[in-house]
């Protein structure tokens, strides 16, 4: 990877630095052999070149220090004391990685002094074996054996420490990582969850049971629970391997499972057995097993049975078929399903008021169904980026033949997913981003040559998955930007003053305000001082992100972050007077209150957070609502672009999955709003679009203050 | 929004390489050089730490203790950098409430990993 | 108007604005609807009252007295949402009408309607197709389109959205 080069360099200046250091230390050592403040420098900085060393490719360094290192660590436990040997030993071996490191690989083996110095070392460590390169060799040195890999069947029993959150882990991952290994069905326990009132968010009641089918061994399942083994009780087991005939466990009774699982005991089987009703619901009843449990061994026999299915020999008819369908039908679709969406909302509220218990099963069985249509509709309007990114081979072509410029455009990613609405409004950003890459990046063939480059300038597009959003990257290896320009043009525009500290990040993301540009020659292609921040209105609009990273001389990188979808959102309600609104989560950071201390007068509109400044602005000003807000008002923490800013509200309702309307043809230019969606009781709430907000407060600021 | 991740290590060179991989996955990166530096940047936003164990003016473990009792970041992701010299160190640091640990020396790929596997 | 099987031009919604008689045509409306909840739209022009939910739709409501200078409609038993299609800059989009109450379907030939005087009324001329009649009362015929045209809309969302609508 391109990194290297420089991790490199970073690393040999780094160790010139150590290196100094240490001979320093080592020379005070000697003035004053017992101080412990100075054996500890040496044995880390000893650490570090070890370390670090390893990281980057220098294993002679590595390998070298390792000995020298853990003597330090004797002489730091105070089982070894400095001697004028050991310091004449260890300035030698100072001189000696100086050497590796100035050395290139096929090294004069005559002045190598590193045996000779190791073995100084070694004298000091009784009883111990020379050593090879400490860890990192771990995959390397053991032959992988290469195991056929079968595909079983795995029943996971996870039952984690009440402490496990503590430690900053997520048991709930560990059950999704278990599903990117196989086809995963998880049976969460919630037996263990106390009443409400007596529930402590800080412990973990749950506990799963997992079938798993998967090609993975169990060492490869234990590795994924390996940060939390001390942490949890953790059983897997292979119950049916596919090269096994798994007649005998499709027979299994539902008792047997049961009593394998060491859920019952086989004398409660047995009692329960000479009974006539349903195994199941007489354990049930009877207590013994929850009826959790039960559905979950029932599930076991049910994946026993789909894993013989399936090694049934393929019916031509499975074979993977499409169809074509218009756009608008899906459109229609989506629609509707938001609709259904909506009422199983309404439905649920309804339901939760009655406290009908046969009811609420009901909804809760719609809430599942109307779910998983949802995931699947949406699902069906996903479409592959590659097709967009196709397109741009023409226009790169065309650009780079019309400036004289030679250029190839790599792409990755196409496979990656996004919903047909985002990718048909993301190709006028990226084409103008793409031009620009083109335009002011990528330098001319001569003048690459001239700073030894290849003449012919890449760049690439890439897209990729990143939790729940996907990211894309331009990219190009060009001339990279100039922070100082960009930073003279911000102030001689007025758009920064001319001592605002900025780092080079925010210096960059400068070019995406409003009429800046820093072509100091105008071409056809950009430059016109139109386009970025139109690009960056054009990417708040699809609810996502752009972010400039560059090098001078080795090109720049934009990354656009979008979301998967724009139909649902999660979003954040909340209330001011008696208007509702709702703040797209994904920007919410925190909600705090706001006491009206300064009274009217306090125009500050800036909360301290934990030591940092957080300007804030009162939306039922902004929106002009009527009405006396309450004495404790709330500040919802939203960080947009890296700045946080809080927004003022009356009452934080709640968080909701919210289906996005648009707000039409009339409400187009309106700033600060992204559409609306419908409430519990059917009537709409306004999504607040956070970034235009902001931009509507800033661009009439004066006003707003009159207020 | 992007996630923030805290590096910490004494070598200038290893917080270069994680910073550098960290962001070309698109997190933003807070770099300290020991734990007392990153005690004071903690601070706002940050959503996991990474960092060395044995380094100058405070440690690794002390460290990880000092974050754990900040309510703010009580159960945030806290992945330690350790040695296959430092066993002790790795259980050392469990207990005072690390999530994970990366063996060094790691690839670019493998500290991916392990921030995918505990950071969603 | 379910009941009504074949439309045709010359068949009149009439409604009424304070004491005046108002008629859009039939081929335009959609469907009139009991007032009900109505989401303001913070700085927007306060002659838009903000949307409704028709059928998981976001439709603007337009309040029609304040954008004929008649002062807001208040909430009474009949206020009613008329609900209309029109054609801004060629799409055809969906909108609400406050009306103080619907009255009837009327039917009136071409030859019963007068052309809109050119002074005299408080309305825009540009808003008035023609002049009806229902026994002895006037009965002002709108031209939806005209009314709800895009320049008309974006007239009142520029320059200044915001200061325009602290005056209204």
């Amino acid at each position: 990877m391109a990194g290297d080069d420089i991790h490199r360099q970073a690393f040999r200046e780094e160790a010139d630095e150590l290196l100094m250091e240490l001979e320093a230390s080592l020379l005070e050592l000697e003035a004053q052999p017992g101080n412990a403040e100075l054996i500890n420098k040496v044995f880390r900085a000893m650490h570090t070149l070890k370390g670090s060393g390893a990281m980057f490719g220098f294993d002679d360094i590595a390998v070298f220090t390792h000995d020298v290192e853990s003597v330090f660590d004797r002489v730091r436990n105070g089982e070894i004391t400095i001697t004028k040997r050991l310091l004449d030993l260890t300035l030698g071996s100072c001189d000696h990685i100086k050497w590796l490191l100035e050395t290139p690989d096929a090294a004069n083996e005559a002045e190598n002094k590193g045996p000779e110095l190791l073995a100084g070392f070694r004298s000091f460590l009784p009883g111990q074996e020379p050593q090879g390169a400490p860890g990192g060799t771990d995959d390397a040195a053991a032959p992988q054996q290469e195991l056929e890999k079968v595909e079983s069947i795995y029943r996971i029993r996870f039952r984690p420490d009440p402490m496990i959150f503590s430690s900053g882990s997520n048991p709930a991952l560990f059950i999704e990582d278990l599903g990117e290994i196989g086809a995963c069905k998880a049976f969460l326990y919630m037996d263990k969850v106390p009443p409400l009132d007596e529930i402590d968010p800080f412990l973990c009641y749950v506990w799963w049971d997992v079938l798993l089918r998967s090609s993975e061994r169990v060492e490869e399942i234990q590795d994924i629970f390996a940060f939390v083994e001390d942490q949890c009780e953790l059983v897997i087991e292979p119950i049916a391997r596919e090269d096994e005939a798994c007649e005998s466990l499709i027979s299994k009774k539902l008792g047997e499972i049961l009593v394998e699982r060491g859920d019952i005991d086989p004398e409660i089987l047995n009692s329960a057995l000479s009974s006539q009703k349903r195994l199941g619901d007489i354990l049930t009843s009877a207590g013994i097993v929850s009826e959790h449990q039960v559905e979950s061994a029932l599930a076991e026999q049910q994946a026993a049975k789909e894993f013989k299915d399936r090694r049934a020999p393929q019916t031509p008819a499975a074979a993977s078929s499409s169809i074509r369908i218009s756009a608008e039908k899906l459109d229609l679709l989506v629609d509707l399903v938001g609709e259904l969406v909506i009422v199983q909302a309404q439905i649920k509220q309804a339901v939760a008021k009655s406290g009908d218990v046969f009811l609420n099963s009901l909804s809760e069985q719609l809430e599942r169904l109307s779910d998983d249509l949802r995931d699947s509709t949406l699902g069906i309007r996903m479409l592959p980026i590659g097709a967009t990114f196709n397109k741009f081979r023409r226009l790169v072509r065309d650009l780079s033949a019309e400036l004289g410029k030679e250029i190839e455009l790599v792409t990755s990613g196409e496979e990656t997913e996004l919903d047909k609405t985002v990718i048909e409004r993301l190709g006028d950003p990226l084409v103008h981003l793409l031009r620009n890459s083109i335009d002011h990046g990528i330098e001319s063939p001569d003048e690459r040559q001239a700073k030894g480059k290849p003449r012919a300038g890449v760049v690439s597009l890439s897209a990729e998955h990143s939790g729940g959003e996907v990211i894309i990257r331009i990219a190009d290896d060009g001339a990279g930007m100039d922070p100082g320009r960009i930073r003279a043009k911000a102030v001689e525009r007025g758009l920064i003053a001319p001592d605002a500290e900025l780092s080079d990040k925010d210096v960059y993301s400068l070019i995406f305000l409003p009429g800046f540009s820093t072509a100091e020659k105008v071409t056809s292609v950009s430059g016109r001082g139109v386009g970025m921040d139109v690009v960056k209105r054009a990417i708040d609009q699809l609810r996502g992100g752009v972010e400039i990273d560059s090098q001078r001389d080795k090109g720049s990188v934009i990354s656009i972050r979008l979301p998967l979808t724009l139909v649902i959102i999660n979003g954040l309600q909340i209330r001011i007077g008696e208007e509702h609104y709702v703040i797209p989560l994904s920007i919410v950071e925190e909600c705090v209150g706001l006491s009206r201390h300064g009274g009217p007068a306090d125009q500050s509109q800036i909360i301290n957070l934990r030591g940092e400044s957080v300007p804030f602005i009162r939306l039922r000003e902004w929106f002009e609502i009527e009405g006396t807000p309450p004495s404790i008002e709330q500040i919802v923490i939203t960080s947009v672009d890296g700045m946080r800013v809080g927004l003022v509200v009356d009452n934080v309702i709640g968080e909701h999955q919210t289906v996005i309307k648009s707000l039409g043809r009339i409400y187009r230019d309106v700033e600060g709003l992204s559409g609306a969606t419908i409430k519990g009781d059917g009537s709409m709430a306004l999504i607040l679009d956070v970034p235009g907000l902001l931009r509507a407060i800033n661009e009439q600021p004066a006003t707003y203050r009159e207020n | 929004m992007s996630k923030t991740i805290m590096t910490v290590d004494d070598s200038a060179s290893i917080r270069q390489m994680v910073g550098f991989t960290l962001k070309k996955e698109g997190y933003s990166v807070v770099e300290a050089v020991d734990g007392k530096d990153a005690l004071s940047k903690l601070k706002g936003p940050i959503h996991m730490v990474i960092t060395d164990l044995n380094m100058p003016n405070m440690d690794g473990i002390e460290l990880i203790r000092n974050i754990r009792a900040q309510a703010a970041y009580k159960f945030i992701p806290i992945i330690m950098l350790t040695t296959e010299s430092q066993a002790g160190k790795k259980q050392e640091g469990k207990t005072a409430g690390a999530t994970g640990w990366i063996v060094k020396p790691f690839k670019p790929e493998q500290l991916i990993a392990v921030v995918q596997k505990v950071l969603r | 108007m379910s009941d009504q099987n074949v439309l045709n031009d010359n068949q009149y919604l009439t409604f009424t604005l304070e004491r005046e008689l108002f008629a859009l045509n039939i081929v335009s409306v959609r469907e009139v609807l009991e007032l009900t909840n109505i989401t303001k739209v913070p700085r927007t022009p306060k002659f838009i009252r903000g949307v409704i939910n028709l059928r998981g739709r976001a439709v603007p409501v337009v309040d029609l007295r304040m954008k004929f200078g008649m002062g807001k409609t208040e909430r009474t038993v009949n206020t009613c949402i008329i609900i209309v299609e029109v054609e801004l800059d060629g799409e055809a989009a969906v909108l609400g009408a406050l009306a103080d109450s619907v009255q009837e379907v009327y039917e009136m030939e071409a030859s019963q309607i007068e052309p809109a005087p050119r002074m005299g009324a408080r309305i825009k001329a540009e808003f008035i197709r023609g002049m009806g009649k229902s026994g002895e009362q006037f009965i002002i015929i709108l031209d939806i389109n005209k009314v709800f045209s895009a320049e008309e809309l974006a007239a009142a969302f520029d320059p200044q959205p915001a200061g325009e609508s602290r005056e209204a």
